[in-house]
């Protein structure tokens, strides 16, 4: 036992990765070291924004989601690379084999970051040393640099990780919070966005200090429970474990795109929406889960915003069934205002080998085509097993090239 | 109106009326009980406008004297309050009478109460049904076609459709038919030679009004009469006069989509499947659709059910005989529970054609209920 572990307590890390594309392709071309550097989608296009950004790029202004162009003017050496998922991937992968070395209670939460519950790893050290051991490994074995948050929850933890970057390593003490944690502004708090910040603004909540002496009916009555949840985490509450099994579960998958320019033209937005049904299915299919609900996230030219969404009685995962739901969606929802941005998402997901499909009196001849290769396969799949069949999917292991950083936690999941 | 009347048989009536009766109406007045006070006796109506329910009390039957100084008149009031005020009555016999002001005063013992009524001549009058298409058929035969079918009714109003009972008559045969889509209930009844005469195409019965029709009906050996028109359809027994309307739009063809041919046939004890179904679907409750799976072996079936959080069943169902190829299928629980429980025989055989395709179960030596399900597909 140890003097540095509490004796009821947990000790907590959250890692997080600094400027984690950046830093994989500085890995992986040393020449890019200490030039600014970013990463953008689409660098032709208007809708190209900053993915992510060195350091270097930082202090000269370029920030995430900054259009291009604008970047550009602020920092005009900056060197821009098209994203290259298939090597963050990679890295991710041997980053969370490392992590996994302390200790079985990794959740890696997206492809950069995780928490680590290192309570019951005494034997390695004091939770400062193993916290400097893993990040200068990452640093030497991986060229990697990465933040670390100790604490004795994960709210704090990722606090902490924020604090110092790049390659800082923070403790956050409970007994410390009123002078490192309450005296921040309410915005910088995990879990409070734009509209949160600003609705607390409005309740004369400006600083964490002030959401900790809030009065919680107060929270609950203008917050709901997520209110009186993120005072709870502001006094340094926060019970929940990390869970390695966390990463199993995904409830949604969408994908979002911006219209090359604002419009109302019917056929553009159809055919996005095509796209996006598209995407989302490929990413349901190569994940074999099969959702029941749809949503449809439109951004109009003023960038308000309205996401609309029905649960159907049947799963679905085939793009024409997302299509048919996004454009009922859309017909019935689109105020005929220019629309900047379209989004699609399946959500209440489940793992397709968990359902199955009640056939229908007057449908089920539709279903018989492929009955006699079914009878095969199970025939062979009986014989020799499991694996013998794998659906191929027509396009040739594509990509899905957006968003949701947490594909990429595949990989940890079947790796396991 | 006046009349003293039997306790029991008011409580009787007014049960078979509220069965009609809703407090969702489009026409106010239907959220009341019209009574009426005849020399005959009283009669009771209670209606939603798609069902109608009349139930006659005579002044006595069988010696017994059920109503008594009668003044005849009218009434409406509300099912809300009567049916619970004679409910709980203190003695056998209850006074009522009505006054200009459609005031209604009941009187039993030491209660008295005054219920606000409305004018009769406000009620709908009930549609008269003018049609020679009417016969004859014994209540426990009526009673029986209904309760194995009329469970097969879709629920939801997807299609509006699949929530009746299709009813026709071909080639000299009654026949009930019932489907949701997933699974479908028929019963034939051979016509006997007074009843040959009657003749309707197709109708479409609503599942509900069958399935009050079936709590309403005693089981004897009388007969109900049923008329059929074209938009409705009336079911009479001595005291009672059940109306329904019937369900617009053309009845799904339902005869070429069961399989006339079977790869696998199955014959085993209805109780011992029946049983083996329930225990296996105890485990099949968690996962959402209450999928069994069912395998041939040589002379028995398996019958399993895996949800990987709870646990997993075999159960082991001898047979009598197994023909055919072997097959593995999985199907929802409840359709074959629901299924097997209507049959009375102590055999059935289950025909199969495929493991994606419908089967047909039959009671030995019955060819007149035949029930069919459709298998679910698993990824």
């Amino acid at each position: 036992m140890s003097k540095w572990y509490p004796k009821n307590g947990r000790v907590i890390f959250h890692v997080d990765m600094n400027s984690f594309y950046a830093s994989v392709e500085m890995a992986y071309d040393p020449s890019l070291k200490t030039k600014a550097i970013a990463i953008a989608g689409n660098p032709e296009e208007r809708r190209g924004i900053i993915v992510t950004s060195s350091y270097e790029a930082r202090a000269k202004g370029v920030k995430t989601t900054m259009p291009l162009w604008q970047a550009r003017r602020l920092c005009p050496e900056l060197i821009v690379l098209p994203p290259n998922f298939e090597r963050y991937r990679k890295m991710s992968r041997e980053l969370f084999k490392i992590m996994a070395e302390i200790t079985d209670l990794v959740q890696p939460v997206s492809i950069d970051e995780g928490y680590i519950d290192v309570t019951d790893c005494s034997h390695l050290g004091s939770p400062i040393e193993i916290a400097s051991q893993l990040q200068q490994r990452l640093k030497a074995e991986l060229d990697l640099p990465c933040s670390i948050g100790i604490a004795p929850n994960k709210f704090l933890a990722k606090m902490g990780s924020d604090m110092k970057k790049p390659m800082g390593i923070t403790i956050i003490r409970k007994r410390e919070l009123k002078d490192v944690l309450w005296p921040l502004d309410i915005g910088e708090m995990h879990g409070v966005g734009e509209k949160t910040k600003a609705k607390f603004n409005d309740q004369n909540i400006y600083t964490i200090q002030d959401l900790v002496d809030a009065d919680p009916y107060l929270l609950k009555r203008v917050f709901g429970v997520n209110g009186v949840r993120l005072q709870q985490k502001a006094k340094g509450e926060d019970k929940r474990p990390v869970d390695p099994d966390a990463v199993f579960e995904f409830k949604s998958i969408g994908n979002s795109e911006t219209l090359p320019e604002d419009t109302v033209e019917e056929a553009t937005i159809l055919g996005l929406l095509r796209k996006l049904s598209k995407k989302v299915s490929e990413r349901l299919i190569r994940k074999e889960v099969v959702g029941q609900t749809v949503q449809l996230m439109i951004r109009y030219y003023d960038r308000k915003t309205i996401t609309r969404s029905i649960t159907l009685a049947k799963f679905l995962h085939q793009e024409q069934a997302i299509y048919q739901v996004a454009v009922d969606l859309f017909e019935t929802h689109w105020n005929n205002e220019p629309i900047r941005l379209l989004g699609v998402t399946v959500q209440g997901l489940v793992d397709k080998s968990e359902i199955v499909e009640q056939l229908d009196l007057f449908h089920y001849q539709e279903m018989l085509k492929d009955e006699g290769l079914q009878r095969t396969i199970d025939q062979l799949t009986e014989r020799y097993g499991k694996t013998t069949f794998k659906k191929l999917q027509s396009t040739t292991e594509q990509q899905p090239r957006t968003s949701f950083q947490k594909d990429f936690l595949d990989d940890y999941r079947t790796s396991k | 109106m006046k009349f003293t009347i039997q306790r029991d048989q008011l409580i009787d009536s007014l049960q078979h009326v509220m069965k009609a009766i809703s407090p969702r109406v489009a026409i106010p007045i239907l959220t009341g009980i019209k009574i009426e006070a005849t020399k005959e006796g009283i009669k009771l109506t209670g209606s939603d406008s798609d069902i109608s329910i009349e139930s006659f009390i005579p002044v006595e039957e069988d010696g017994l004297v059920y109503v008594e100084n009668i003044e005849p008149g009218a009434i409406v009031v509300q099912a809300k309050y009567f049916p619970d005020i004679i409910r709980k009555l203190p003695l056998k016999t209850i006074e009522i009478q009505t006054d200009d002001n459609y005031q209604m005063t009941i009187l039993s013992g030491g209660s008295e109460f005054h219920l606000n009524g409305q004018d009769a001549e406000e009620y709908p009058h009930l549609p008269v049904l003018h049609t020679d298409n009417s016969f004859e058929i014994k209540h426990d035969l009526l009673k029986e076609m209904i309760k194995q079918t009329v469970f097969a009714v879709s629920t939801v109003e997807t299609r509006p459709i699949l929530t009746g009972v299709n009813m026709k008559v071909i080639d000299g045969k009654l026949n009930f038919v019932a489907t949701d889509s997933h699974r479908l209930a028929s019963r034939v009844l051979p016509l006997s030679e007074e009843q040959k005469h009657v003749n309707f195409e197709s109708i479409v019965v609503p599942g509900k009004s069958l399935a009050e029709l079936n709590k309403i009906i005693e089981e004897n050996d009388e007969t109900v009469t049923m008329s059929v028109s074209d938009n409705q359809i009336l079911f009479q027994t001595k005291n009672i006069y059940f109306l329904s309307r019937l369900l617009d739009g053309n009845y799904p063809e339902t005869d070429r989509l069961i399989p006339d041919q079977s790869k696998t046939v199955v014959k085993t004890k209805t109780k011992a499947l029946l049983q083996a179904i329930d225990r296996a679907s105890l485990l099949a409750k968690e996962n959402r659709n209450n999928v069994v799976k069912l395998e041939t072996k040589d002379q028995h079936l398996e019958i399993s059910s895996n949800t990987p959080e709870v646990g997993q069943v075999t159960e082991d169902v001898v047979t009598e005989s197994t023909e055919g190829e072997s097959l593995k299928i999985s199907f929802s629980a409840k359709y074959m529970i629901d299924a097997l429980r209507i049959i009375e025989e102590e055999y059935v055989s289950i025909y199969f054609t495929g493991a994606m395709r419908p089967f047909v179960i039959r009671p030995d030596q019955n060819d007149q209920i035949l029930q069919l399900i459709l298998p679910v597909r698993t990824y």
